[in-house]
C-alpha cells in the first residue's frame, strides 16, 4: 500500500482518537456555554482509573466500563458542589475555577499514582497487528476506530433524537422558559457536564494502551481538544467528529511529507479554518 | 633551655590556635540541590533530591562541621532555575550547587555559577557542558552523546552483525542532533546502511506516523534518539505496531529504571537500551548504594538517584581533599580525581571536566525472566567512549 494512502488511514485512526477527546469539551460548551479547563484532568483521572482497575482486577473491559462511570460521578459531584456556582459568571472566571481543579487532580493523582508514569497492556485478544500489504496496523486501534464510530453514533442519537437531548438543546438557549415548563434546569445541566466530563474519561481509559499515562498529560490533551473543537466550531457535536479527524489526517500525513512540522501545522490547519470560518467549520455565530 | 622550650610551646599553641580559628572561621558546607521537584519533570527531580540528601546526611562531617543540603526547586524551567540560583547566590552566599537534569537549566546555571566563582556537579545530557560552553566551575557527571552513540551501536551490530539496514527517530533540537551526527559517524565506520530519518519537534508525542515510515523503510534495526516521555511513547508506539517481530529496536539514551518501570516488562522484553547508570552493577560502591537506598527508601535506586548522589559525594570527596570551601581549591581537587562511583573506577578529566565512566547497553528481559520486581534488564555490555583530548571542544578551561 502507498504510505502516502497508509498515513491518511493511520489518520482516520488518530482522528477517531482526538474526536473522543474533544466531544466532551464540545458539548460541555456548546449546551452549558461553559469553559472546562479541567477536561484533560478528568481524561488523565480516566487513565489513572483505568490503570488501577487492571491492576487490581487484571480485566481491561471492566476498566472501560467502571472508569468514565466513576468519572463521570466524580464530575456530577464537582458540578452539585463548585461548577454550577460559576456558570453565570464570565468565562474568564470559569478558566480560574477549571484550571484550580485541574491542578488540584494533577496533584491529588501525583501523590496517589507517583510522579513515574505508567502503562496498560491492550486486552489479549486485540494485541496483534493487521498486515496490509507492506504496512501493520495494531488491533487495539482498530478496535478503538470502531469503538469510536459507536460512541459518535449513541451520543448523536442522545443529542439529536430523544427528549432529554431536545430538553439540553432547549436549555442552552433559554433556561429560564424550560424550567417554568417544568424542567429541573439544574439537573439536566448536571447531567449533561456529567456526561461531557464521562466522555473525557472513557478517552483516557481507550488512550492509555496507545499513549501511556503520564501525570503532565492533561495539559496536551486539552490543547489538542481545544484546536479540534476550534476547527469543527465551539459545540457541534458533527464539528467535533470532523476536526478531530483533519487533525489526525493532517498529523499523520505530514509526518511523512515535513516530520518535523507535523505538529505544527495541526495549529497551521487551525489558522487556516479560522481564516476562512472564524466560527469553525460547523460552528455559529 | 627553659626558654627554647617556652618559644616552641608558644609557636605549636600558636599554629594550633590559629588553625582552630581559620577552622572556626570556615562555615559549615551546604550544598545546593538545583532540582525539578515540581512542573513536568518532577519525576526526575524527586529521585534527584533524594540522591543528594542520602549523600549529605550519611557523609558524616565536612571540614569540623556536619554538612547541610537544600533544594532548589527550578519546577522545570531554566529562567525560574536560574533565579532561585542567583538568590542563594546573592543572599546566601551559596558556592556548592549539584543537579539541574535538564540540558537548558545546567547550561544556564553553569555559566551562573562561574560568573560567581562558586563549583557545579550536573548529569545533564547536553555536550556543550563539557564542550563549547565549557567553563571552570561546570563538571558534568554523565557520558555525553559520543559514548552514548558508541557504547551502544557498536556492540548491538556485534551482537547482531547481519543487521546492516539502520532507521533513526530525532527529536529536533541541540540534543538530538548531537546522537544523530555520531550515529552516521558510526555507520560510517561500521559500513551500517542509513535507510532512513524522521525528525520530530520537541513537542509530539503521538508517533504512529514515524513509526509508519519506518515501517515503509524495512530497516533491520530502528534507532530511537529521543528521550525522556518522549522516547516512551515513540517505543510503546513502535510495540503497539508490531514492530518488534520486524526489527531490533535500540533506545539510545534511556533514563534507566523508571523508564523500565513506566513502560513495563511487556514493551521492554527483548528491546536494547543505552543507560548512564544500571542498579545491578556490581561495583562496592553501587552494592553500597542499593543496600543504603533500600534502608533508607525502601525502593531501587535509579538513574537520577544515583547520579545526583555520586555528584554530590564528589562535591564533598573534593572539599575535604582541598581542607577549605575556596571554590578555585575545591576545584583543583576535582580536576584529575580518580574514584570509586556507582559505575566502578570514574575519572574526572582535566581538559574538560567531563567524568570518565562507563555506558552500559542493556537488554529487556520477558516478565517470567525478571528474579524481582525490578530486574528488567541485563547488561549485554558496557565501557568508556570519549572523545580525544586533542579533539575537544572545550577551550575555556
Amino acid at each position: 500500500m502507498n504510505l502516502y494512502l497508509f498515513q491518511v488511514v493511520n489518520g482516520i485512526g488518530l482522528g477517531m482518537i482526538y474526536f473522543l477527546i474533544s466531544v466532551g469539551l464540545s458539548i460541555i460548551f456548546g449546551l452549558l456555554n461553559f469553559v472546562n479547563f479541567a477536561h484533560g484532568a478528568f481524561y488523565l483521572l480516566g487513565a489513572y482509573l483505568s490503570y488501577t482497575a487492571v491492576s487490581i482486577t487484571g480485566n481491561y473491559w471492566l476498566a472501560l466500563i467502571v472508569a468514565p462511570l466513576c468519572i463521570a460521578f466524580f464530575a456530577w459531584v464537582c458540578e452539585r458542589t463548585l461548577i454550577k456556582r460559576v456558570y453565570h459568571l464570565p468565562h474568564t472566571y470559569q478558566i480560574l475555577v477549571t484550571l484550580g481543579v485541574a491542578l488540584i487532580i494533577q496533584e491529588v493523582c501525583i501523590s496517589i499514582w507517583g510522579p513515574i508514569g505508567k502503562s496498560i497492556s491492550p486486552p489479549d485478544s486485540l494485541k496483534g497487528v493487521l498486515q496490509i500489504g507492506d504496512f501493520y496496523y495494531p488491533q487495539y486501534r482498530l478496535f478503538v476506530i470502531a469503538f469510536a464510530a459507536v460512541v459518535a453514533l449513541l451520543v448523536w442519537l442522545l443529542l439529536d433524537k430523544t427528549k432529554f437531548g431536545a430538553l439540553v438543546r432547549a436549555g442552552s438557549e433559554d433556561a429560564e422558559t424550560v424550567s417554568l415548563l417544568g424542567t429541573h434546569t439544574h439537573r439536566l445541566f448536571s447531567i449533561t457536564f456529567a456526561l461531557g466530563v464521562g466522555l473525557a474519561g472513557l478517552a483516557g481509559v481507550l488512550a492509555a494502551p496507545i499513549k501511556g499515562i503520564h501525570p503532565f498529560v492533561g495539559p496536551e490533551v486539552l490543547g489538542i481538544a481545544f484546536v479540534v473543537v476550534v476547527i469543527g466550531g465551539m459545540g457541534s457535536f458533527t464539528g467535533a467528529l470532523v476536526g478531530g479527524l483533519i487533525v489526525g489526517i493532517v498529523q499523520s500525513v505530514m509526518s511523512t511529507l515535513w516530520p518535523q512540522g507535523a505538529s505544527l501545522m495541526i495549529y497551521g490547519a487551525m489558522a487556516f479554518v479560522i481564516l476562512l470560518r472564524p466560527y469553525g467549520l460547523f460552528g455559529r455565530a | 633551655m627553659i626558654n627554647k622550650y617556652l618559644k616552641h610551646t608558644a609557636l605549636a599553641f600558636s599554629i594550633t590556635a590559629a588553625s582552630c580559628v581559620a577552622m572556626a572561621q570556615e562555615d559549615a558546607v551546604t550544598i545546593y540541590g538545583v532540582k525539578s521537584l515540581s512542573g513536568s519533570f518532577a519525576s526526575y527531580g524527586k529521585y534527584a533530591d533524594m540522591g543528594s540528601k542520602l549523600a549529605v546526611e550519611q557523609y558524616g562531617q565536612v571540614l569540623g562541621k556536619t554538612p547541610s543540603y537544600k533544594a532548589i526547586d527550578t519546577e522545570g524551567n531554566a529562567g525560574k532555575a536560574l533565579r532561585k540560583v542567583q538568590e542563594a547566590i546573592s543572599q546566601n552566599s551559596a558556592k556548592f550547587f549539584d543537579g539541574g537534569t535538564l540540558s537548558s537549566t545546567s547550561l544556564a546555571i553553569g555559566k551562573e555559577v562561574h560568573k560567581s566563582g562558586g563549583v557545579f556537579i550536573t548529569p545533564a545530557g547536553a555536550d556543550e557542558l563539557t564542550g563549547v560552553d565549557c567553563n571552570a566551575s561546570t563538571f558534568r557527571w554523565s557520558v555525553p552523546t559520543y559514548g552514548a552513540i558508541r557504547e551502544t551501536v557498536i556492540p548491538l551490530l556485534k551482537e547482531h552483525p547481519e543487521k546492516k539496514r539502520w532507521y533513526t527517530i530525532t527529536p529536533q533540537y541541540v540534543f538530538g542532533e548531537a546522537l544523530l551526527s555520531n550515529a552516521k559517524t558510526v555507520f560510517d565506520e561500521l559500513g551500517i546502511e542509513h535507510v532512513g530519518n524522521s525528525y520530530h519537534s520537541l513537542q509530539e508525542q503521538e508517533f504512529s506516523g514515524y513509526v509508519t515510515n519506518a515501517m515503509a523503510a524495512q530497516p533491520d534495526v530502528l534507532l530511537l534518539l529521543n528521550f525522556g516521555s518522549q522516547s516512551s511513547n515513540a517505543l510503546r508506539q513502535a510495540i503497539n505496531f508490531g514492530l518488534k517481530n520486524q526489527m531490533t529496536i535500540l533506545l539510545t539514551w534511556s533514563s534507566g529504571l523508571d523508564q523500565f518501570q513506566e513502560l513495563g516488562a511487556d514493551i521492554t522484553e527483548n528491546v536494547y537500551f543505552g543507560a548512564q547508570y544500571w542498579h545491578s552493577v556490581d561495583t562496592p560502591l553501587n552494592n553500597k548504594l542499593v543496600k543504603e537506598v533500600k534502608e533508607a527508601y525502601g525502593i531501587t535506586p535509579n538513574y537520577p538517584l544515583a547520579a545526583d548522589y555520586i555528584s554530590t559525594k564528589l562535591l564533598l570527596d573534593a572539599i575535604v581533599e582541598a581542607g577549605t570551601t575556596t571554590p578555585g581549591d575545591v576545584i583543583k581537587a576535582l580536576e584529575g580525581k580518580s574514584y570509586e562511583g556507582p559505575t566502578g573506577t570514574e575519572t574526572v578529566r582535566a581538559a574538560d571536566h567531563q567524568v570518565l565512566k562507563n555506558y552500559y547497553l542493556l537488554k529487556g528481559k520477558s516478565a517470567s525472566e525478571m528474579k524481582n520486581a525490578d530486574d528488567f534488564a541485563e547488561i549485554v555490555s558496557y565501557g568508556k567512549s570519549f572523545p580525544d583530548e586533542s579533539s575537544l571542544e572545550c577551550k575555556g578551561m
